[in-house]
């Protein structure tokens, strides 16, 4: 197992930025996934550590080697597929074979040590099979099994569950969580799925048009989105976001909004929106953080309910306030109907707020 | 299947049965427009001369001789001499031509389905330039390219000339089937421990071996048939190949046909032959990439 490090890494298709200065660096034994929507880098990402596309330009570190110039082969990582590329001329076993027949080991030691990743991965009984006889998630099986007959230093995974069925996935999930646990393994895994993400990973990294835009946990990822776009991206629902304007009422910082409501800030939060680099500021809130009232209260501004979707244990409801639409959940037992007129309590603690030019978030400090 | 058919009115049912029949009856016109000149060539070859040219012509010989087959099959009269010498000459042409076009055509299909490099566009459709006059147009250049090259009246000018038919289609059909090979498995397999050519020996050459022996028969059938050029670039007797040998062969006294039609027959065998033995792989290419796997 080994660390691997990412310096201001670009990869560039004319004039296209596939990634841009992508700089990060996976400790020994971290499990980090790579998020993003479609197109944004993350597979270019991870074939530039897997070598199976030059680079423009940047350092690429594994444990403590510089393998910018290294063949794949020679770069010590298994790789699972996207669409698995299993070799469809090959039975099961002679797939899980070929990279140890690739490194010359002794038939007896192929044999023993393909039996044993066989063993793991429940597939013994497959192994005279050829990938077309086999069903989606027996195939992601020997995927994974095919890059667990070696140990390499940093195991690369592309998307391997988003073929499978939705129940096939949970479990697969919790298979490769147990497997990173097991072997300690350095794993970089890309998934546009951020449950998946969240679940599974150490650390995110979220992507955006070949751009890193934040690395960290989890949990702070989603409690302290650096920007916009990873606010929205990250949270299901999504942050709501409403662009206001930063106003004062009797000497206290206020938000306004072109209806004409206003909301007055916390001394915290009124000192983040004297940071901004115009009035112009966008609120954000989770769907769990607001409160829905019925009738107005002090403090809250008047919404206009557009969609109620009972979910069972959780009503979500979707409402415009200052022509934006809101997430919102209730219990089940709070009734609201389309159309009515609603009243929102924000919580100053946890609202989010950004820069309405850059759309970075703002601090206080 | 049944609940669909339940759901097709009686008309629409109708209509279906009436193209079916339409195109049942199309295809055996078209089975009897390819058979029955074949027929009418095996049971010419074992009538005898007098026969063969009888009118009204019969059309079952009355005294069925194999006299024809043994003339041209037996290496101790003149004609059978010929006709094996012949025989040979076609075979080597033909064999070395496809040989050659596969060894140049499989890393060039290669090249162009996976590499990028400059100039690709061009000399991809320039491959395709040859094929788009007919082949007469190069006879003279040809002919006077080879007086040059010191190949006229050798097989060398025949392959050569062949290979300027056969590459630019073998180098098409199989980049069609490299294009359908995902390059993930070569990936998976550089990754594995392989380096690029391994990759391209062990993963994508077998899958590409439908692809390979299509193209090889192809390659095979146009130089094994072909007439114009091997009449015009080779004089000698002995260099003959099948079209031209058999075409002077026969005509030089009174024709004699259930001869012709026993010779074409025979040379009509090779590529029966190989179409059966490798039609499993052929039809698998002809129809890959037509469904997803
Ligand atoms: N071979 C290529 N030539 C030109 N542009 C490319 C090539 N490969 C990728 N790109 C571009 O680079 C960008 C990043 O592509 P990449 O495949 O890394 O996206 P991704 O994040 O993996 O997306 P997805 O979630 O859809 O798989 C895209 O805009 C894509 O169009
Ligand atoms: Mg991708």
């Amino acid at each position: 197992m080994a660390q691997v490090v990412l310096k201001d890494l670009v990869k560039t298709y004319g004039s296209v930025y596939a990634a841009k200065d992508v700089s990060l660096t996976v400790n020994d034994g971290e499990f980090v996934a790579l998020v993003g929507p479609s197109g944004c880098g993350k597979t270019t990402t991870l074939n530039l550590v897997a070598g199976l596309i030059p680079i423009t330009s940047g350092d690429i570190v594994i444990g403590d080697r510089v393998v910018n110039d290294l063949d794949p082969k020679d770069r010590d990582i298994a790789m699972v597929f996207q669409n698995y590329a299993l070799y469809p001329q090959k039975t099961v076993f002679q797939n899980l074979a070929f990279p140890l027949q690739m490194r010359k080991l002794p038939k007896a030691e192929i044999e023993a040590k393909v039996r044993e990743a066989a063993r793991v991965l429940d597939i013994t009984h497959l192994l005279e099979r050829r990938p077309r006889e086999l069903s989606g998630g027996q195939q992601q099986r020997v995927a994974l099994g095919r890059a667990l007959v070696r140990d390499p230093a940093v195991f690369l995974m592309d998307e391997p569950l988003s073929n499978l069925d939705a129940k096939l996935r949970v479990q697969m999930r919790s298979e490769i969580k147990r497997f990173h646990q097991d072997l300690k393994a350095t794993i970089i895994y890309v998934t546009h799925d951020q449950l998946e993400a969240v679940t599974m990973a150490d650390k995110m990294a979220v992507m955006n048009g070949g751009l890193l835009q934040q690395y960290d946990s989890p949990a702070n990822v989603f409690a302290n989105p650096v920007n916009m776009f990873v606010a929205s991206f990250i949270g299901s629902p999504a942050m709501s976001l409403v662009p206001l304007e930063v106003g004062s009422v009797d000497g206290h910082t206020v938000l306004k909004s072109a209806e004409g409501w206003t909301l007055p800030l916390s001394e915290r939060n009124a000192r983040k929106v004297a940071t901004a680099s115009s009035r112009k500021v966008v609120l954000g809130a989770r769907h769990s953080t607001i409160n829905l009232h019925k009738t107005q209260v002090d403090g809250t501004v008047p919404a206009k309910v557009y969609t109620v979707e009972p979910t069972g244990d959780i009503t979500f409801v979707q409402a415009f306030l200052a022509g934006s639409i809101v997430n919102i959940s209730l219990p089940p037992t709070v009734h609201v109907a389309p159309d009515e007129m609603v009243w929102l309590e924000f919580d100053q603690d946890r609202i989010h707020l950004f820069d309405g030019e850059t759309e970075m978030a703002l601090r206080a400090d | 299947m049944s609940s669909v058919g339940n759901a097709v009115t009686r008309r629409g049912r109708k209509g279906v049965d009436g193209w079916r029949w339409a195109g049942r009856i199309f295809l055996l016109i078209m089975v009897l427009y390819t058979a029955l000149p074949m027929a009418w060539m095996l049971l010419t070859s074992i009538k005898s001369g007098f026969a063969a040219t009888q009118f009204p012509p019969q059309w079952w010989p009355s005294e069925p001789t194999l006299a024809s087959y043994q003339k041209l099959l037996d290496p101790q009269n003149s004609v059978g001499q010929d006709f094996l010498r012949f025989f040979w000459n076609s075979f080597f042409v033909s064999t070395v031509t496809t040989a050659l076009a596969v060894a140049v055509a499989v890393p060039a299909a290669y090249a162009f389905s996976r590499f990028r490099f400059p100039g690709r566009q061009f000399l991809f459709f320039s491959v395709l330039l040859r094929n788009m006059f007919p082949a007469v147009i190069f006879l003279v250049p040809l002919f006077i390219l080879m007086r040059w090259l010191g190949l006229v009246n050798t097989h060398g000018s025949l392959i050569l000339t062949y290979l300027t038919f056969g590459l630019p289609l073998a180098i098409w059909l199989l980049k069609g089937f490299y294009d359908n090979i995902p390059v993930q498995l070569e990936q998976a397999a550089r990754i594995d421990g392989a380096t690029r050519f391994q990759a391209f020996l062990l993963i994508v050459m077998p899958l590409s071996v439908p692809g390979i022996i299509a193209t090889a028969i192809y390659s095979f059938i146009g130089a094994w048939n072909e007439y114009i050029y091997a009449a015009t670039f080779l004089t000698k007797n002995d260099q003959l190949t099948l079209p031209v040998g058999i075409q002077r062969f026969f005509s030089e006294n009174t024709t004699d046909f259930p001869g012709l039609m026993a010779a074409s027959f025979l040379m009509s065998v090779p590529v029966v032959v190989l179409f059966l033995v490798l039609q499993k792989y052929f039809v698998r290419a002809l129809t890959e990439g037509a469904v997803k796997h």
